[in-house]
């Protein structure tokens, strides 16, 4: 029987452990990670999945845990991630300037994970939060850039105050940190107060529309192995967040009788929606590949907004759907990147062409996790927006639907331009030496590759599970399914019998294919140039503002939210050194004036 | 279960014989339209048995592997789609969504093979083909949403059968806005003009198929075929009060496919940047405005 306080300590231990390993030799402290995480992974999914882990708590005095089928499901998808992500350290560590920490602090920020999602005091939970976050922040600099872990840092910090200020309000109405007893506990304009605060925390750490911006930079210059868990697993915390707001405080206020749903509800799906089409159209725009997919993953934190706020059974299943299909598509298409940027040294696309020929299996897995980014069958994501969907016609959230589908379309664009801009066209000279990524980088590669086809070919189990979710946290209706289908109001999905189809209907192609002439293969520099003789590949690799006569459209918008961020940050900074100057500054007359100023206050305190 | 997935690439066969011969007979229309004799109604079939019989090029197994793929995912969608009523592979789980979202498979492979070849004209089109199927797909997809929420039913087949229950009128009727909308997104899904801007046949010798020839060209042209039937029927069906037996389907095929064929020849070309803004504007406002009437205020003709 695992129990969580062991793990926890396992994860503290083995962290100390695999610091001094690493010191020594950091390949064989990456290796005793991958073992630690594992072991982590498999006595969560022995025991987690029948809530069969023990909860007693004995060493650790003060702390509480107990198991939920929520935790569980973000526990699990988080702790595969990062064992999934564990398999690349070995590869990159190398490269980083304080790679002895490296382990340790992955390791604590899973501890934090767990700590998260199973404790059962508000006060804990702000702990191990906290727990995560600064862990975190001392893993995202390793990268490129100091900046992107103070911006990650403060907008988490946003999200932290929020959550803290929300949780001492429901400690002052309810005298209880205890987290079910404390949510159900308020009502009124507290829990309207309650509600807004934690879903500041919310959107901080999902990271949309309007606290986005922390989102590309930390995304983008974290170490290319942190990405993943960044993307895939750590902004889903702000999921749970939004949910204890959504669904558990849910407070009573005004409804929208068109739609026949609260107006909180409401203006969240409302920003969901922004941040779909914000986050899209920045994707489209952008030239850096994991940046871009930190749009994606901002636009998907949209997606799971607008599921969590449509309020029933399928909709609910949808969200929580969509989590575990973009945790694994988006843990997949960085993973992917960071093998390509562990080979060519960079992820910007414009320098980067034809690695499809030295990586064909890196690519192959780019492809699957991006079909299921795109929410394209027969992948997990289709099978989430498709109860997504079903959940936003059923409401009749027209407005909403525009972002919906908008960013549905839009995600077409963007996904595709890393596939045509790292991996198709001209294969370029600089990178003639590039080998496939190694065999223990493959592993997790496969393995994702494969869930990604699973989570959209065979539904059943993890319904069943989210019907588990349902019956434990709401009063919805489950939603129905069987081995390969899924129904909700308007009608009935078979995703085994599209992967089916899809797969005759590719074995009509081959044969045709296969029966015609054979092709005569000529080198990708030989193709038609209207009789110009063109001889730099570079010249024939069509990457740059791909989508420019789109892009131009929306150019001169595109920066108004960070120039938002950049006065706001101005302000603060004034702010600050008018601070600076009033009470640490050097100058003896300032010194002078508040020696004055207390005199004149003794002076009248005395007097008084 | 072996029955249905027969029937499934019979309907995908006979979507590509008929969408060709329409296609053939297109061509003699139009050709009268200018004045010219136009080729014979069968021409497009030896277009493509040609193709399919050269020797041609390939730019590496992605090339191949895109074409195969895309040709897949089309034929894959045409086994779901309805002919009629009774006419369906797979009765209850031809889901609308199936025919967008296992298209844009299709549509994929397609890009794929396309920027797989390293020709940066190829790339162009590519760019071209998504950005207009960005302009085209969101207010199609309101006006669909619009019909489901009206029809209570997001399977083609029961689509079909509330508009043939007595009293209910087609979409196109019921729905007047949106029914507007849809022909204009069936123009930019076929490709017409003026929203053929990715193809451009006239103008630039390129576009997604520039190195294409050979068994490749030839599969692609299918591909464009199947993609044409399954595009229309869905029109068909969703506006049309679908069909209740074969020839009702055959006529009322023939006749939008003819429709917008013969519009798109009296149009002129749209650039990239208006076809966006173009579908951004009217269709879109026209589909919202067309969803409030019908969802909010119950409206229906």
């Amino acid at each position: 029987m695992a129990n969580i306080e062991y793990l926890l300590l396992f994860l503290v231990g083995s962290a100390v452990i695999s610091y001094f390993l690493t010191r020594l030799n950091s390949f064989i402290g990456s290796i005793f990670t991958i073992f630690a995480t594992m072991f982590v992974f498999v006595s969560l999914a022995a025991y987690g999945f029948n809530m069969n882990l023990d909860t007693t708590v004995s060493l650790l005095p003060w702390f509480s845990f107990s198991q939920t089928y929520l935790g569980f499901f973000f526990v699990i998808i988080i702790a595969f991630i990062y064992l999934m992500v564990s398999f690349f350290h070995p590869y990159f560590l190398d490269k980083y300037p304080y790679k002895n920490s490296y382990n340790l602090l992955f390791l604590l920020s899973l501890a934090g994970i767990i700590g998260a999602f199973y404790t059962d005091h508000f006060l804990q939970l702000f702990f191990f939060f906290e727990m995560i976050i600064w862990t975190t922040m001392f893993l995202i600099p390793q990268g490129k850039s100091r900046e992107a872990a103070v911006s990650y840092f403060g907008f988490s910090l946003t999200g932290s105050v929020a959550l803290l200020i929300g949780i001492f309000v429901i400690y002052q109405n309810v005298g209880r940190f205890d987290i079910q007893a404390g949510l159900a506990g308020i009502s009124g304009t507290t829990s309207v107060f309650v509600f807004v605060l934690f879903m500041i925390a919310a959107l901080a750490k999902l990271g949309t529309f309007p606290l986005h911006i922390w989102l590309p930079l930390a995304h983008g210059n974290a170490p290319h192995p942190f990405s993943p868990v960044l993307s895939g697993a750590l902004v889903k915390l702000g999921a749970f967040i939004g949910i204890l707001a959504l669904i558990k405080i849910n407070p009573i206020g005004p409804v929208i009788g068109a739609i026949d749903l609260a107006l909180g509800q409401y203006i969240i799906a409302f920003i969901g929606s922004l941040s779909i089409v914000f986050g899209t159209l920045m994707a489209i725009k952008e030239d850096d590949a994991k940046k871009l997919l930190a749009y994606s993953s901002m636009s998907h934190g949209g997606y799971i907004l607008v599921a969590f706020s449509a309020l029933n059974g399928f909709a609910f299943a949808g969200g929580l759907y969509h989590i575990l299909a973009h945790a694994l598509a988006s843990a997949g298409a960085f993973m992917a990147i960071a093998a390509v940027a562990r080979a060519t040294g960079t992820t910007k696309m414009k320098e980067l062409g034809g690695m499809i020929h030295k990586m064909p299996i890196t690519y192959l897995a780019y492809l699957i996790a991006i079909i299921s980014m795109a929410g394209i069958p027969p992948m997990g994501g289709f099978i989430s927006k498709w109860l997504i969907f079903q959940a936003v016609i059923d409401r009749g959230m027209i407005l909403i639907a525009v972002a919906v589908f908008f960013g549905s379309v839009g995600s077409f664009l963007y996904v595709f331009r890393p596939l045509a801009a790292l991996f198709l066209g001209q294969e370029f000279r600089e990178y003639k030496h590039v080998k496939e990524a190694p065999l223990l980088m493959l592993i997790p590669t496969f393995i994702i590759m494969g869930l990604n086809i699973y989570t959209g070919v065979i539904p059943k189990q993890i319904i069943d599970f989210i019907n588990n979710i349902i019956g434990e946290n709401t009063a919805f209706a489950p939603v129905v399914a069987t081995t390969f289908t899924v129904t909700a109001t308007y009608g009935t999905l078979n995703a085994g019998l599209i992967a089916l189809i899809f797969g005759v209907g590719v074995a009509i192609a081959f044969i045709i294919f296969i029966l015609m002439k054979k092709s005569r293969k000529v080198e990708l520099m030989d193709t038609y140039t209207a009789a110009n003789f063109v001889h730099d590949e570079h010249l024939l690799h069509y990457s740059v503002d791909f989508y420019a006569p789109l892009e131009r459209m929306y150019e001169k918008q595109s920066h108004w939210m960070k120039k938002f961020y950049d006065a706001l940050a101005h302000k603060v900074k004034e702010v600050g050194k008018l601070a600076k100057y009033l009470f640490m500054s050097n100058n003896i007359g300032v010194t002078l004036i508040w020696i004055l100023v207390i005199i004149v206050l003794l002076i009248g305190v005395v007097a008084l | 279960m072996i029955v249905n997935i027969l029937v499934g690439i019979g309907i995908a066969l006979f979507g590509f014989a008929l969408q060709t011969s329409i296609g053939g007979i297109n061509r003699k229309i139009v050709g009268r339209l200018q004045k010219r004799h136009g080729p014979r109604w069968y021409q497009e079939f030896i277009d493509i048995f040609k193709l399919l019989s050269k020797r041609g090029i390939s730019h590496g197994w992605i090339y191949d592997f895109g074409v195969i793929m895309a040709l897949g995912g089309i034929i894959a969608t045409a086994m779901f789609m309805p002919l009629t009523v009774d006419i369906v592979a797979f009765k209850q789980f031809d889901n609308f969504f199936i025919f967008v979202y296992l298209l844009a498979v299709g549509m994929l492979g397609m890009a794929m093979s396309a920027s797989g070849s390293g020709n940066p004209w190829a790339s162009i089109g590519v760019m071209r083909a998504l950005t207009t199927m960005l302009a085209y797909e969101v207010p199609f997809l309101i006006v669909a949403l619009t019909i489901i929420n009206v029809s209570d039913s997001s399977s083609l087949t029961a689509i079909q059968a509330f508009q043939q229950t007595a009293g209910n009128n087609w979409f196109i009727i019921a729905l007047p806005l949106g029914g507007l909308v849809g022909v204009l997104s069936l123009m930019g899904m076929l490709g017409k003009k003026p929203f053929e801007t990715y193809i451009a046949p006239a103008e630039i010798a390129s576009g997604p198929m520039v190195e294409y020839g050979g068994k490749q060209l030839g599969m692609l042209f299918i591909l464009h075929e199947i993609s044409v039937f399954i595009e229309v029927s869905l029109f068909v069906h969703l506006f049309l009060g679908g069909a209740s037996n074969i020839f009702i389907f055959l006529i009322k095929y023939f006749t939008v496919y003819t429709v917008v064929n013969l519009i798109s020849n009296v149009n002129g070309r749209f650039k990239i940047d208006q076809v966006v803004k173009f579908f951004y504007k009217w269709p879109l406002l026209l589909a919202i405005i067309q969803a409030f009437i019908a969802i909010y205020l119950g409206w229906v003709i």
